[in-house]
C-alpha cells in the first residue's frame, strides 16, 4: 500500500513542483543534519490522518487509564496530565471530524492493551508516556512533507507542537536530564511511518478498517522502531507478546 | 499577573529606520497569506475547545484555492524588503526572532539569576544559537543575504530577577511557537517546511517548560495557535524602538 504506484506517481508529482520552488533538498541538510523523512510521501492526506487518529486513540486511552490510577499525587501533575488526557482526546475528536468533512473514514479505535506492567509504578507511567509523546513528535514531523493541503498542514502541525510540549512537561515531570531527555536537542527529528507503527504495534490489538495493517515489512522494521523511540517499556510491552525478542 | 515583563519598553532597536520600515513592510507582504486555516474544519472544533479564537484576524474566503505558500498577495511590493520574498523572506523573519531569543538568553545566564533553573534553561540558550546558526547557513546556501543582527534592548529589570526573566521568556517562546505556525502553509519548499518544523517543535518545547517555571499553563491550548507576520510584529512592536 505504501509502495502503490498512486503514491508513487504523487510523490514524484510534488518532487517536481517543489524542486521547481526555489531549494533543492541538500538546503535542508544545513538544518536537519539527521533526516530526510518527509522526503518520501507515505499516502493521501487521509491516509496520514488515519495514522495520527490511530496514535490519538493510543494516546488518549493510555492516559484514561493512567489517569484513573492514583500514580500521580502531586497536584499540578495532576492538572497537567489531566490537560494532557483533554489534549490527546480533542485531537481524536479534530481529526474524526476532519476525516468525515473530508470524506474518508475515520479509522475505528483500534483494541488497545497496555501490559500489567505500565500502570504498576508511577515510574513506568511516565516511562511510557515520554515514549509515546516523543514518538507523536516525530510521526507527525515525519508526515510533514507528505500532506499537500495546507490546511490539513496547518492544524497537524497545530497539533505536532502539542505533543512536543506533552513530551517534555512528561520529561520535567519525570526529571528527565534537560538535554537528551526533557529536550532532544536543536531540532526535532522526523520518525516515518514504518517506524511508528513498528514502535506502537504491540499496543494495537486489532486494527481493522486502517488501511495500514502491519505488512511484513513494517513488521521486519519492528526492531528499528524500538531502537527509535528508545523503549524501555516498549520492549517490555513486545517481551509479553512472547513471539520475538528485540535486539539491542 | 499581566504584569508586561517589559513595561513597555523596546527591547529591538533596528540599526537604523530604514531596516525598521522594512521589516515592518515585509511584515505586512507576508502577513496577507497568514489565515489559511480559518475555515478549516478542525480548527472550527479546536476553537471550539481553545479559550481563544484563531488567531489569525480574518477569515479565508470559504473554498478559495489555498495560495500554495505564495507569499507575494497582490498590490504589495514583493522583493523589494530586505527579507526577500517566499521561503528566504520567511527564513530571514525567523532568523530575525532567533536572534532576539538567542540574546536574551545568552543575556539571561551570563546574569546568574536563574539558581536551579538555569539547569532547563542553558539548553534553551544553545538550541536558539544553534538555530541562528542553521538559519544562517541555509540562507546563504541559498545565495540569499541573512538578515543582519537587530540591536535589542532589553529593560534593565529584565535581568535581575528570575521571575522576570522567566515570563519575558514566557512571551517570546510563544510568540516564536505562533510565528512558525503562521508560516507552515506558506513555505513553498518540502525540506524548508521540514527545517522549520522542527525548529517549531522545539520552541514548543522551551514554551512548555518555561510555563511551568513560570507557574503558568504549559499547554494553553490543544493545539498550537498561530499568527501572522504582522501580529508577529504587533506582539513585539511594545519592545519596537517608537
Amino acid at each position: 500500500m505504501l509502495n502503490s504506484i498512486w503514491n508513487r506517481r504523487s510523490f514524484l508529482g510534488r518532487t517536481a513542483i517543489g524542486a521547481g520552488a526555489v531549494i533543492g533538498g541538500s538546503t535542508a541538510i544545513e538544518l536537519l543534519s539527521t533526516t530526510r523523512v518527509w522526503a518520501a510521501a507515505e499516502g493521501s492526506d487521509g491516509d496520514i490522518l488515519n495514522f495520527a487518529l490511530t496514535l490519538e486513540y493510543l494516546e488518549a486511552t493510555f492516559y484514561e487509564r493512567g489517569n484513573a490510577t492514583s500514580l500521580i499525587t502531586d497536584s499540578r501533575e495532576k492538572d497537567i496530565f489531566a490537560t494532557i488526557q483533554k489534549d490527546e482526546e480533542a485531537h481524536v475528536q479534530a481529526l474524526t471530524d476532519t476525516l468525515t468533512k473530508l470524506g474518508v473514514a475515520p479509522v475505528a479505535k483500534p483494541t488497545i492493551t497496555f501490559p500489567a506492567a505500565t500502570f504498576a509504578t508511577r515510574e513506568s507511567y511516565l516511562k511510557l508516556a515520554m515514549v509515546f509523546e516523543n514518538t507523536g513528535v516525530g510521526a507527525y514531523l515525519g508526515q510533514a512533507g507528505s500532506i499537500t493541503n495546507k490546511d490539513i498542514l496547518q492544524a497537524a502541525a497545530g497539533i505536532f507542537g502539542i505533543e512536543a510540549r506533552h513530551a517534555a512537561l512528561i520529561g520535567v515531570i519525570s526529571g528527565a536530564t534537560p538535554e537528551g531527555g526533557i529536550y532532544k536537542g536543536a531540532t526535532e527529528t522526523p520518525i516515518a511511518k514504518a517506524d511508528v507503527l513498528a514502535a506502537v504495534m504491540p499496543f494495537l490489538g486489532g486494527m481493522p478498517n486502517t488501511g495500514f495493517a502491519p505488512s511484513q515489512q513494517s513488521l521486519n522494521l519492528l526492531p528499528t522502531g524500538l531502537a527509535i523511540a528508545g523503549a524501555a517499556a516498549a520492549v517490555v510491552a513486545f517481551r509479553t507478546r512472547g513471539s520475538r525478542k528485540p535486539q539491542q | 499577573m499581566n504584569q508586561d515583563p517589559f513595561e513597555g519598553r523596546s527591547v529591538i532597536q533596528f540599526s537604523d529606520e530604514r531596516d525598521r520600515r522594512a521589516f515592518l513592510k515585509y511584515a505586512a507582504l507576508v502577513g496577507v497569506g497568514g489565515s489559511l486555516a480559518a475555515a478549516l474544519p478542525m480548527t472550527k472544533v479546536l476553537a471550539a475547545t481553545s479559550p481563544s479564537p484563531n488567531p489569525s484576524g480574518s477569515p479565508s474566503p470559504s473554498g478559495s484555492p489555498s495560495p500554495s505558500g505564495s507569499p507575494s498577495p497582490s498590490g504589495s511590493p514583493s522583493g523589494s524588503s530586505q527579507f526577500g520574498a517566499g521561503d528566504v523572506g520567511i527564513l530571514n523573519y525567523a532568523l530575525t526572532l532567533e536572534y532576539l531569543e538567542a540574546e536574551f538568553y545568552q543575556k539571561g545566564l551570563a546574569a546568574n539569576i536563574l539558581g536551579d533553573d538555569a539547569k532547563y534553561i542553558t539548553p534553551i540558550a544553545a538550541h536558539e544559537a544553534a538555530h541562528v546558526t542553521a538559519l544562517t547557513a541555509t540562507l546563504t546556501k541559498l545565495g540569499a543575504t541573512p538578515v543582519t543582527k537587530p540591536t535589542f534592548v532589553f529593560p534593565p529589570t529584565t535581568f535581575t530577577d528570575k521571575a522576570t526573566f522567566v515570563k519575558a521568556a514566557v512571551t517570546f517562546e510563544e510568540t516564536g511557537v505562533k510565528a512558525y505556525h503562521g508560516q507552515v502553509p506558506l513555505i513553498k519548499d518540502g525540506a524548508i517546511l521540514g527545517a522549520a518544523a522542527s525548529i517549531a517543535g522545539v520552541e514548543s518545547r522551551h514554551a512548555a517548560v518555561l510555563n511551568y517555571l513560570a507557574q503558568m499553563p504549559p499547554v494553553p491550548n490543544p493545539v498550537e495557535q498561530h499568527a501572522t507576520m504582522d501580529e508577529t510584529v504587533t506582539a513585539i512592536k511594545p519592545f519596537l524602538g517608537a
